[in-house]
């Protein structure tokens, strides 16, 4: 486990090296550059040559990159080249906003996905389980936009239970508030990950509920749930918890159209006004932070299923 | 995991590469296009907003004002941008001139209470306002102005829009209440330029590279607070003795929500009082709906269609003339909601040189289609068009549609604002383009050959440098209003519609701004009634 362990983090260390690679260099495919942002129209060659030089942007790549990789390893993003901030400390303020998000419609998700789908799963010939199974497919094919238009028709113009937009000017300083304007958005992200992750702990249940160790448990006397209760869900959960890394990486994706939607000041709505603005310093930073995040999640659930299923330990993959 | 990585990674450039939603673009441009400019109603301004006596408001009110584009910095003396312009001017910042935007942008005194030319118009010499300050507390004097105006007319100067003073020669305080600037030749634009942001009065010895954190102007709100991706905060200078009256209300929050449904609910919900560039088309809400007044107003924003005169086959007239006669304005306005009206030329309403020229040019299929087969392209002709991504699609759909039965068959290709700014401004790789020219007075791009219209007629470019140097404003209003026919007569551009702007109040409240908001928004007079 621990050789497993050392080698998994030996490939997260390899991966966000090659990420900062490519971020770097695929940022500089796009057309179009800061200086050209911060000049607008009005601004002549020479300008946009002074503001270039000032920004470093005439320096050989890899000396940029070579810079910019400097100061990452000494834990620092970063400044804006529009603006000067720092590019940590907004980041970090972003994930004020986008970190409960994607946690809280996570948590929705599975709340909603792991009863369901272990249902649809027991009940797969009854009303019940094709009538779960349909919902969910419905929910995978309904746009995230649209679901959460019509959210805010309902719950905010119509009738004025929740904000229709926004987040309070003071932040979390207004918890309440906060967490208001919060449910909405939380409601629409979780509809479309809880569909997928309930297909998924629908299949898994399904598969284990045909393997013969359930059969031998039934055979020993236990009911139909309990068994799965017992031995089941164990085994069911490998396949859900891989899943489940790569919705995350969804999540954070929807979250971009989600805080468009919810006009929330979070990162994902930061990171495309940044790319419009061609301020690749930050926005290779924050696709920095995206991508860490995501490499993490795949190794904690790499060495989860190692906890949880003790064949993959012995097997030493 | 290293796919679903990829994936991401992937799916995040895209997202951004499309211009998913409006860019932040720092440019003069306003994208307000995908925000409602080009919307539903009459074609002249309609509505006013409403007007209350200073004992009926609250002046412990905050005011909630929707508007769409963020700035990406609020530094006025390194970004350029339409938005930073209309968050800080009149507001935060002031000049010795303003305008005034209930008036046809009318240029008024500000900081100066008074201004004179000398008869040769070489020297303006303006006597400051009593009594104004900078926000901490220190008098504006002389110094202060003559120290600014010499900043951005230092050569090397990288202030956006510095060129707009370019005429002075020098600028001096004879005495701590009064300005001389003196000029090195005549220029009628001296006093527009001064009312921009070239023109703000910042206090002698101000570090411009602390703007962004730090600010310390005269103007009637201090800048309270930026929540970068949401809002900015203005709260009321409690010690403002002028120019002008001290703002009404005691905080005005500025909500940046690009998204037009989620500002319609803002609006309809009450989270926001004001709403700026409402969308037409969005506006069931609010018609006819007594707890709402719907104002239109007059914009600058002339939706131009620049046509490459510097690139064959559009560097042939007769082909450009086409191009102009084949497209149906009326029902391209149409198309788009309806809030926007044809002025023919390159000059806005608003502009003291106006004259419609829709009589140019004017609709006609069968003509354009001659027009092609005499100049050799009577088998067709295939162009392209780059247009930012930030403006309704409708705009595309409706060319392709009308020049296709003209016998031009166009592609449309949508980019990201600032692709387009590096690909079609600045290198002039395009055939036809569509931007909105959202500056007033911005006719010398028609006189300036290099500009990326690729537009040289020596005759207008004569006129237009006479008009600036004209011995009075009657001469200077005939110059130009000739050198705009007969950019229109050259067909150096097309120009599809002005865009009408407009804006949807709460009621209850009092002095919202009409005309021109994505370029100038004083809030100084919003107020909220008790």
């Amino acid at each position: 486990m621990t050789v497993f362990v050392v080698r998994r983090l030996v490939l997260l260390v390899v991966s966000l090296f090659a990420a900062s690679v490519l971020t770097f260099a695929l940022l500089r495919l796009l057309p179009g550059d800061a200086a050209a942002a911060i000049g607008g129209i009005t601004a002549d060659e020479a300008q946009l040559r002074a503001v270039r030089h000032e920004l470093g942007l005439d320096r050989p790549l890899v000396q940029q990159y070579a810079t910019w990789l400097a100061d990452v390893l000494s834990g620092d993003l970063g400044r804006s080249q529009l603006n000067g901030t720092s590019v940590t400390a907004e980041l970090g303020e972003k994930a004020r906003v986008t970190g409960p998000l994607v946690l809280g419609s996570l948590a929705l998700a599975l709340a909603g996905a792991v009863p369901l789908g272990v249902l649809a799963a027991l009940r797969h010939r009854s009303r019940v389980g094709t009538g779960i199974s349909a919902a969910s497919q419905i929910g995978i094919a309904l746009p995230t936009l649209w679901v959460g238009l019509l959210l805010v028709t309902v719950f905010a113009v119509q009738n004025r239970r929740l904000p229709a937009q926004g987040f309070p000017v003071e932040g979390w300083a207004e918890p309440g508030q906060a967490l208001r304007s919060l449910v909405l958005p939380w409601i629409t992200l979780a509809l479309s990950e809880g569909a997928v992750l309930l297909r998924f702990v629908r299949s898994a249940t399904l598969d284990v509920l045909g393997q013969d160790f359930l059969r031998t448990a039934r055979a020993n006397g236990r009911t139909r749930a309990g068994a799965l209760w017992r031995h089941g869900l164990r085994n069911a959960s490998g396949p859900v918890v891989s899943v489940l890394g790569i919705q995350v990486a969804a999540l954070l994706v929807g979250a971009v159209v989600v805080e468009k939607l919810f006009a929330l000041p979070g990162a994902g709505s930061m990171l495309v006004a940044d790319v419009g603005n061609r301020d690749l310093v930050k926005v290779q930073g924050e696709v920095l932070v995206v991508v860490a995040i995501v490499l993490a999640v795949g190794f904690a659930v790499d060495v989860g299923q190692r906890l949880i299923d003790p064949r993959l330990r012995e097997t030493g993959r | 995991m290293r796919r679903s990585l990829f994936r991401l990674a992937t799916a995040l450039v895209l997202t951004g590469a499309a211009g998913f939603g409006a860019v932040a673009c720092g440019t003069g441009e306003s994208p307000s296009g995908n925000d409602g400019n080009t919307s539903t109603g009459a074609a002249g301004p309609s509505g006013s907003p409403s007007t209350a006596p200073d004992s009926a408001l609250d002046p412990n009110a905050t005011v909630n004002v929707r508007l769409v584009l963020e700035p990406t910095s609020l530094n006025l003396t390194t970004t350029a941008g339409a938005a930073l312009e209309q968050l800080l001017l009149d507001n935060v910042y002031q000049g010795l001139l303003t305008v005034d935007t209930n008036a046809g942008n009318k240029i008024v005194p500000a900081l100066a209470a008074s201004y004179e030319a000398s008869p040769d118009g070489l020297t303006y010499t303006f006597k400051l306002a009593a009594g104004a300050a900078f926000h901490d507390g220190s008098p504006v004097t002389a110094d202060d102005v003559v120290w600014s105006l010499q900043q951005a007319v230092a050569p090397g100067s990288k202030q956006p829009n510095a060129k707009a003073l370019a005429s002075i020669a020098g600028v001096a305080a004879p005495d701590p209440g009064t300005v001389v600037v003196t000029l090195k030749q005549r220029d009628n634009d001296l006093t527009w330029g001064l009312t921009g942001r070239a023109g703000v009065v910042y206090k002698k010895g101000t570090d411009f590279a602390k703007l962004d954190a730090t600010e310390n102007g005269t103007g009637p709100f201090k800048l309270g607070g930026w929540q970068r991706g949401s809002s900015v905060t203005l709260v009321r200078n409690d010690a403002y003795q002028g120019p002008g009256p001290k703002a009404k209300a005691a905080k005005v929050v500025l909500r940046y929500i690009t998204d037009r449904n989620a500002a319609n609910n803002a609006q309809a919900t009450g989270q926001t009082d004001i709403q700026t560039s409402a969308d037409a088309t969005l506006l069931q809400p609010f018609t006819g709906n007594a707890g709402f007044a719907v104002l239109r107003g007059t914009t600058t924003d002339k939706y131009t269609l620049a046509l490459n005169n510097a690139k064959p086959p559009l560097d042939n007239p007769a082909v450009r003339h086409a191009i102009r006669r084949a497209i149906d304005k009326n029902a391209l306005i149409e198309a788009l909601g309806g809030a926007g009206v044809r002025v023919g030329g390159p000059v806005p309403t608003a502009d003291p040189w106006y004259e419609d020229l829709t009589g140019i040019d004017a609709y006609d299929p069968a003509a354009a289609k001659k027009l092609l087969a005499d100049a050799g392209f009577g088998g067709g002709l295939k162009l392209t068009l780059k247009i930012p991504s930030i403006y309704p699609a409708a705009i595309g759909d409706v060319l392709v549609s009308d020049l296709k039965k003209a016998g031009i068959d166009l592609t449309v290709k949508q980019q990201e604002f600032t692709a387009w700014l590096t690909e079609v401004y600045t290198a002039k790789d395009y055939e036809l383009s569509l931007v909105n020219h959202a500056e007033p007075r911005d006719l010398g791009n028609y006189a300036n050959p290099a500009y990326y219209f690729g537009y040289a007629n020596k005759q207008v470019q004569d006129w237009f440098a006479q008009a600036v140097a004209a011995p009075d404003e009657k001469t200077r209003t005939a110059l130009l209003a000739k050198a705009a026919r007969q950019a229109s007569e050259d067909a150096a551009a097309d120009w599809l519609f002005q865009a009408q702007t407009i804006t949807v109040v709460r009621k209850g409240v009092a002095g919202a701004p009409q005309h021109f908001t994505s370029s100038r928004l004083p809030l100084a007079g919003v107020g909220i009634v008790k």
